[in-house]
């Protein structure tokens, strides 16, 4: 590469497919600002996604050339958000180059943000800017009783519990560039009566599942005596038990590990398995167990427990949530015995893991207390019939009763 | 006081209750110390072994005699040129050779490096950099010892507990050997001092560190000092076997001046230009293992046999020392605050007379 | 439930921890017949013999080192420094031999160093200094400084029943002048800070003698809601407990009788700017001793110690930012 070069170079940085059913995500944050040189690899902006919040590493490196999606913008998988010029080289300004060289400041802040400082060249503390942040104050507005009029803290709470009507409320809170605090794009404190973005998305999903599959749930009873024996023994939870019967299944019948988008209809050899976690009120996440046919029940309970453990943490990658072929959702702590899941679009089924229940049951001819459980699965009746999907639970069944 | 400044090395008849399996062991550990030393020299030269490596060619009487007159309930502070104490205590060679390259198996799992060690499971503190300061450590066991009851013996060689400490000629200098001496005097506690005298304190010689030779001073600390051939691991033992014994009793510390030299440089950087040639030939011909051999020899020993079992040992120790991992680096901040106290343990001491103790 | 002087719980803490556990021993300068320069270890003697309360030659490297020596075979020796001031000629026995050997050899070294620290009585260079960011740059090594007298007796048998070595400043200045309610008995407190009292408006973090210092200067500030903060333990320092003071006040007013330099007022102040940046609501604001050694004379010592008087004007100029 010569930097005599006429020609600017310029590789696109676009939105990610952060999951098989991602369509878009939103642009949180910048790293970069045009004219800032990158390397390869190193983080340029911050992405949310409905599965995920991630941030993006830049394709290659140079000068950021141009930013093309601003921040709080949601775009589709794949439009461009950023060029970087490859030709430039790290501390000098390439002629090529479309935007200031790094000698001129560049743009401060995003179109959207406010100034550093308002027109009458006020400066606000970090805790000011925080509040007003989150509620979506226009601190001009705010009377200062500080030194020299400077707006304190209790100013612009003072303000809030006046009620002053929040200005002109743009959808996300603004961000103010002086301070290193960015909102949490998934605000945190939605306003209340609105739902939060997670909150929103799942309910999308589910509802374009619901409108897309031709949704049957099919029950089957299963004594899960030697599972409750066995996870004692190994000091694990049921449901990595009943994950390697269900994948055992699977393999007998693959019809159900698979995709079925549009008329596209793709089985797949290996079980991606997602599982369903809760995140409590912030909604529900499916990280994957990827080639779960490969572990042991003990291999996928390490698996589970790690997903969910950084699920909660909010640290997935983008790898972890994305390309399951079957999923298990397991409620059941909370008593509850029966569901009706929704399938996890594009798979064609999912299975519920309920409540195990002691229960008078017929065994042999005599009546005998077992611990039982209900297995729901749920299944796409554009994909399959309701036979194969009775055929599979009482394989399920069989696998769990006959455990190991 | 009674303050022996010279006169000759205890020869044959000073062997104080050495068994012929001690004589042969006093030897064993001389040639695992020079051994290990000269093979971890091996691995310095080899990349194997970080930072600076510090030996004790020449002088491995001092430890290895003094350290076999010790009870395994007596506790040490040991001296970067004493691996024989070590040894003797029952650290092995793989964990020598782990410390020596910083693995997680060595005696510190990396945290310290070279022969900056102790092993508190056989009741020794590691010493540090800032010499003397283990002087004052050692005092505060004889001390510790005292106000538990249990430095007293009934009767002599028996239940009570000493301590013992090795620091060298330059330490002398410094306010903690006098702290010490004067500490241990005044409360009259078990513990022996074992001065190594070695000629030089890195480049500096004895008669730019002092105007009189130290030993004299523990007369005026209230104890007695004498004098012992530093290169003769029988006459080591014979001395600290009495200095023990008396400190046990009630009878207070006694300073023990060990003359030797250091064979090599301060450190493995060091081409000690500033030695004369004819004082190494000097003490060449008074080397401890050579000497310790000649007697076993007379008495009809296998002396090849005993390399053979010491470099198989070392061979040993070697290997298993590299199949030892590196410390994991999250580790690194891991252990500065105790939660649980923990306090020194009993060592080994293979002396044959502990065995037959009541 | 006994009212004692802070001296008195210092006291009282030892005596009943020397009851408690007969591995507790005291070692220091006078501290036996003649009972101590500020009369703490008074009558011990008498009770627990001249072994347990030990007089020691004058040797401070000594003290520290032998207890680190004693400690490590099974006893749990408590040091006495005459003045906080001496504990320059133990420092390597601290920083290099009692700080090192937890973390080197995994060996405990479970010893106890009192530390009679603070000015204000004409003490002059070498009697009234507060060393104790020294040791927190140490690693190893705890540090804690009691503001009452229930704090002093507490944190006292803490330290003691500590497995590491624990710095204890007690302050001079505090000695007789503060009486508080002492549980009797044995208690410890927790090496965590302590909110001497509530406020909003701003917070004083102080420990030591300028807890009192800060209650007395912001007590009735223009009717500003003051919180007062008493940090008790410098090292480990309770990082949450001075975040949520920034948090709820957003305005902090720091305060060492230490020099400005690297005190530990500094170590609170960085640690605010790291982690606590986004609920400020103004500068984080220091008063300390200036970087001289502390003069003798009256007005000399009083132009460099903070008084309640410079306190109480800091507060306000922050509460007006």
């Amino acid at each position: 590469m010569s930097s005599s070069s006429t020609e600017t170079l310029l590789v696109d940085v676009v939105m990610p497919q952060m999951g098989v059913s991602v369509s878009e995500g939103t642009v949180v944050e910048w790293r970069k600002q045009p004219g800032d040189w990158v390397d390869a690899d190193e983080i340029i902006c911050a992405i949310s996604t409905d599965k995920i919040d991630t941030d993006v590493e830049s394709p290659a490196s140079g000068r950021v050339a141009e930013i093309l999606v601003e921040v709080g913008t949601t775009v589709d998988v794949g439009t461009v958000m950023a060029r970087i010029a490859t030709d430039a080289r790290p501390g000098e300004a390439h002629a090529s180059e479309t935007v200031p060289a790094p000698a001129t400041p560049p743009p401060a802040a995003p179109r959207e943000a406010p100034a550093p400082a308002s027109p009458d060249g006020r400066r606000y503390s970090p805790v000011v800017q925080r509040i007003a942040a989150e509620h979506g104050v226009d601190l001009g507005r705010v009377p200062g009783t500080g030194r020299g009029g400077r707006v304190r803290k209790q100013d612009v709470l003072a303000f809030i519990e006046q009620g002053a009507p929040p200005a002109a409320a743009p959808e996300e809170p603004p961000l103010h560039i002086e301070s290193p605090y960015r909102p949490e794009p998934a605000a945190p404190q939605a306003p209340a009566g609105t739902l939060s973005r997670m909150r929103r998305q799942i309910g999308e999903h589910m509802k374009r599942s619901l409108e897309t599959a031709a949704t049957c749930t099919t029950w089957i009873e299963a004594d899960m005596l030697a599972v409750e024996r066995a996870r004692a023994q190994l000091g694990i939870t049921a449901l990595p038990i009943v994950a390697r019967c269900a994948i055992d299944a699977l393999r007998e019948f693959p019809a159900l590990n698979a995709w079925l988008d549009g008329d596209a209809y793709t089985v797949h050899e290996s079980v991606h398995l997602g599982i369903a976690v809760s995140l409590g009120e912030d909604g529900l996440i499916v990280p994957v167990v990827h080639d779960a046919q490969d572990f042991s029940a003990e291999g996928l309970a390490k698996r589970i427990r790690d997903l969910a453990r950084r699920a909660r943490a909010k640290d997935l990658r983008p790898d972890d949530v994305a390309g399951g072929t079957f999923t298990i959702t397991n409620p059941g702590q909370y008593g509850s015995i029966m569901a009706t899941p929704v399938i996890n679009q594009p798979q064609v089924a999912i299975l519920d893991l309920e409540a195990v229940v002691k229960r008078a049951v017929v065994v042999d001819d005599a009546i005998a207390i077992r611990p039982m459980t209900i297995l729901g699965l749920s299944w796409d009746h554009r994909a399959l019939d309701g036979a194969l999907a009775a055929q599979y639970l009482a394989a399920l069944r069989r696998r769990i009763e006959g455990w190991p | 006081m009674a303050t022996q400044t010279s006169g000759p090395a205890l020869e044959e008849g000073a062997t104080g209750g050495l068994t012929l399996d001690d004589r042969v062991a006093l030897l064993k550990y001389m040639l695992l110390m020079r051994g290990i030393e000269q093979r971890a020299m091996t691995l310095y030269r080899q990349g194997k072994v970080p930072g600076s490596f510090y030996d004790g060619f020449g002088q491995e009487a001092v430890s290895v005699g003094a350290a076999f007159a010790m009870a395994p309930e007596d506790r040490l502070c040991i001296l970067h040129r004493d691996l024989g104490a070590h040894l003797i205590r029952g650290v092995t060679p793989a964990r020598i050779f782990g410390q020596y390259m910083g693995r997680a198996g060595g005696v510190t799992g990396g945290r310290d490096g070279n022969v900056h060690f102790g092993d508190w499971r056989v009741g020794c503190v590691g010493m540090v950099s800032m010499l003397p300061d283990m002087m004052l450590v050692a005092t505060g066991m004889a001390m510790a010892f005292k106000l538990q009851g249990r430095a007293h013996a009934e009767g002599r060689g028996g239940s009570g507990r000493c301590a013992i400490t090795w620091f060298g000629d330059g330490s002398t200098s410094r306010g903690d050997f006098h702290e010490a001496m004067n500490w241990a005097g005044v409360q009259k506690l078990p513990i022996v001092f074992v001065l190594e005298n070695n000629q030089y304190a890195y480049s500096t010689p004895l008669h730019a560190q002092f105007a009189v030779d130290p030993v004299e001073r523990a007369a005026a600390y209230g104890f007695p000092g004498l004098t012992v051939d530093g290169n003769d691991a029988e006459a080591m033992f014979a001395a600290t076997w009495e200095a023990r014994e008396r400190a046990v009793a009630g009878g207070g510390p006694t300073l023990i001046e060990a003359v030797t030299m250091r064979m090599h440089g301060h450190a493995a950087h060091d081409d000690m230009k500033y030695v004369p040639k004819s004082q190494l030939e000097e003490w060449r011909a008074k080397d401890p293992i050579e000497r310790q051999e000649a007697r076993l020899r007379e008495l009809g020993v296998d002396v090849e046999a005993v390399h053979e079992e010491v470099k198989r040992e070392i061979e040993a120790g070697v290997q298993e020392a590299l199949q030892m991992p590196m410390p994991d680096p999250a580790t690194a901040t891991d252990g500065l605050f105790a939660e649980h106290a923990n306090e020194l343990q009993d060592g080994q001491a293979p002396y044959s007379g502990w065995r037959s103790r009541p | 439930m006994s009212v004692m002087t802070y001296l008195q719980a210092i006291s009282d803490g030892l005596r009943q921890e020397m009851r408690a556990d007969e591995r507790v021993f005291l070692m220091g300068e006078d501290i036996g017949v003649f009972g101590g320069a500020f009369k703490v270890t008074d009558g011990f003697i008498e009770e627990f013999g001249s072994g347990r309360v030990m007089d020691t030659p004058l040797a401070e490297s000594g003290i520290i080192g032998t207890a680190v020596g004693a400690s490590v075979v099974g006893m749990r020796p408590v040091c006495e420094m005459q003045f906080a001031d001496f504990i320059s000629c133990g420092f390597d026995q601290l920083v290099n031999v009692a700080g090192k050997t937890r973390y080197r050899m995994g060996l405990a070294v479970p010893i106890t160093v009192r530390l009679p620290s603070g000015g204000g009585f004409s003490g002059g260079p070498f009697h009234s200094q507060n060393p104790e960011a020294w040791f927190m740059h140490a690693p190893g090594l705890k540090v804690v400084a009691p503001s009452t007298a229930e704090d002093a007796k507490g944190l006292l048998i803490g330290a003691i029943r500590d497995p590491n070595p624990v710095l204890y400043f007690e302050h001079k200045h505090l000695y007789r002048r503060i009486k508080g309610e002492v549980a009797d008995g044995t208690f410890t407190t927790p090496f965590t800070a302590r909110v001497a009292r509530e406020g909003e408006d701003l917070c004083v973090m102080a420990y030591g003698a300028m807890v009192h210092t800060a209650l007395e200067a912001t007590e009735d500030l223009d009717g500003a809601s003051v919180r007062v903060l008493d940090l008790r333990s410098l090292v480990p320092l309770d990082e949450a407990a001075i975040l949520d003071s920034v948090q709820r006040c957003s305005k902090v007013v720091i305060v060492d009788e230490a020099n400005a330099t690297c005190a530990a007022g500094a170590q609170v102040a960085a640690l605010i700017a790291e982690k606590g940046f986004e609920d400020l609501d103004g500068p984080v604001v220091r008063v300390a001793t200036p970087d001289v050694p502390i003069p003798f004379s009256p007005p000399l010592e009083q132009a460099v110690l903070p008084s309640v008087d410079r306190v109480r004007e800091a507060c306000r100029e922050l509460l007006e930012y």
